[in-house]
């Protein structure tokens, strides 16, 4: 069970809610109404006394104990050194030492096998999201938060990793945020709605996309045609 | 490529001791009664030792630097460790007489305090952490400078010179009792620096990454810069402050080898130790009267050899 209580850090004002285990979280939010800061948060990136796990605080919690029960994926990979490869990446993901024969199947999974070798400051955007993911995969922590995972992606990438999401074998509890309305929906988890640092709608999915609850959030900006949310490019409110 | 440099650096440990301005054979080493066996032993032998540990230190110093601080101009010297070891040491050839236990002293606590206000600064830094870090490290560097220079001004003629010569570093040593605290420190320095390679390795990702692994980020920085800092202050105590090797050493390593820096901690350590030694090679053989202060060496040959590297950079083959 993931626990916030009252959680005021950065732009982020009084945020409370709970996760249940084997609960899933979208966190939709326009940009800069503190989404990313809030996974940083979850996660103890920004240190706070308002996140508890399991009903430990996170801040007592030993590293190691929190790199097991959490983890964030940011939505740009961060590598200094230009000669870490990708398999070099996907091993240090593994909490206890590498396991070969799992890497190589994610990276079979993800379509990435031929990058194996390349270094990782040399991937593009979309093979630096994927490789994210496939670190997150092979690090499986109890919570995995996922940054916008497939903002940089291409179509059958998006459907792919749709797919991974929604087949529950790779993640045990999945946090994402998302500016993808239709992944939300697709997913179905419970959405958090964030704007200007404060919760302003959590609960389940059906009810956040209540077409008249979608029009307060979004104007007629976004349209549902026949089940699928298309940014409505027309009309500007 | 590898093979060659390791079989150039064999040779150039080997010869180096019987180069000098007196040219020496291994039959008159031997004999324990000559001249020359005491000029090996006592003189040649501890100066290659010295200069393969201060080598060493330097380059794996700067290796750590610019693993930790993620920026590959970052090292104890452009940081300003090492100019405040160097007026730890000044301070003690002023006010102690130079007396080596007042020198190492002296020279940690410059070191030491260095690395607090860095360290210290850096929490209060947010974005653009090393940026700003390698500027406080040149503002520092002043600071030290015009402190050294208020000792120039209140010291004596003899101890002026001493205080020249010293920044100048020098490998003129007798005996192997200066040679013993180098030696130890630099194992111990390159033993610690392997222990920690597995949380290293994670530190070249990110920060975030290292954290979120589960590693105890502050604690362990903390902990490589103290250690690296200290081996750095018994370095510059011993052979002054020898720049460069920390800055062009781990590149050099890094263009010859194309691995991530965690798995070139031995490598760095012993070619930099290796550079050192060739260096001071040159600066006996070359000076007519006396020795070229080896600071000048290692600039005038690492320098043009680094930007070569640089140029050639994308050429070389995986």
């Amino acid at each position: 069970m993931l626990h916030v209580a009252d959680l005021t850090a950065k732009i982020l004002k009084n945020i409370s809610f709970t996760l249940k285990e084997g609960k899933n979280l979208t966190i939709l939010g326009n940009n800069g109404s503190g989404k990313t800061t809030l996974a940083r948060a979850l996660c103890h990136l920004i240190p706070s006394e308002s996140i508890f796990l399991e009903g430990q605080k996170i801040s007592e919690i030993a590293p190691h104990l929190r790199s097991q029960a959490i983890n964030y994926v940011p939505t740009t990979l961060d590598v200094y050194d230009e000669y870490l490869s990708v398999s070099d990446y996907l091993d240090l993901n593994c909490l206890e030492g590498g396991d070969s024969r799992k890497r190589e199947e994610i990276l079979e999974v993800l379509e990435i096998e031929h990058l194996k070798d390349s270094p990782c400051q040399s991937l593009s955007s979309g093979e630096s999201s994927l490789l994210l993911i496939a670190g997150a995969m092979l690090h499986r922590a109890r919570y995995t938060i996922l940054d916008e995972p497939t903002a940089n992606l291409d179509q059958a990438k998006k459907v792919k990793i749709y797919r991974l999401l929604k087949s529950g074998s790779y993640f045990q509890n999945t946090i994402i945020i998302t500016h993808d309305l239709n992944l939300a929906y697709k997913l179905g988890y419970n959405v958090l709605y964030l704007e200007e640092g404060s919760v302003r709608f959590f609960g389940s999915c059906g009810d956040f996309f209540d077409p008249t609850h979608l029009e307060t959030c979004f104007g007629n900006a976004v349209q549902n045609i026949g089940g699928n949310f298309v940014v409505n490019y027309d009309e500007v409110y | 490529m590898k093979y060659i440099s390791l079989i150039l650096s064999l040779a150039v440990l080997v010869i180096a001791p019987f180069f000098g301005e007196i040219t020496l054979n291994i039959q008159e080493i031997l004999n324990s009664a000559s001249s020359s066996s005491m000029l090996f032993w006592e003189i040649r032998f501890p100066r290659v030792i010295i200069a393969f540990c201060s080598g060493a230190i330097l380059a794996l110093a700067g290796l750590v630097f610019q693993s930790v601080f993620r920026n590959p101009l970052t090292t104890p010297f452009t940081l300003g460790v090492a100019s405040g070891a160097t007026l730890g040491s000044a301070l003690a050839i002023v006010f102690f007489g130079g007396l080596l236990f007042w020198q190492y002293a002296l020279s940690f606590f410059g070191a030491l305090l260095t690395v607090a206000v860095l360290f210290l600064l850096s929490r209060s830094l947010k974005s653009a952490q090393t940026l700003s870090l390698l500027l406080v490290g040149i503002a520092l560097s002043f600071f030290y400078s015009a402190a050294l220079m208020v000792l120039y001004y209140l010291s004596d003629f003899e101890q002026s010179y001493s205080i020249v010569r010293f920044t100048m570093g020098s490998l003129n040593i007798v005996g192997f009792d200066t040679a013993y605290p180098i030696v130890i420190v630099s194992l111990l320095f390159l033993v610690s620096i392997l222990w920690q390679r597995q949380p290293l390795r994670l530190l070249l990702t990110s920060l975030d990454f290292a954290f979120l692994k589960g590693v105890h980020v502050t604690r362990l920085v903390m902990s490589l810069l103290l250690i690296t800092s200290l081996s750095v202050a018994v370095c510059v105590s011993v052979v002054g402050p020898i720049g460069f090797v920390g800055l062009i050493v781990p590149h050099i390593i890094k263009l010859l080898y194309r691995r991530s820096s965690d798995t070139l901690i031995f490598p760095t350590f012993f070619y930099g130790g290796i550079f050192l030694v060739a260096c001071d090679l040159v600066a006996r053989n070359l000076g007519a009267a006396s020795d070229i202060p080896i600071g000048v060496v290692t600039s005038f040959l690492g320098g043009p050899f680094f930007i070569y590297l640089i140029l050639h950079r994308h050429k070389g083959s995986r």
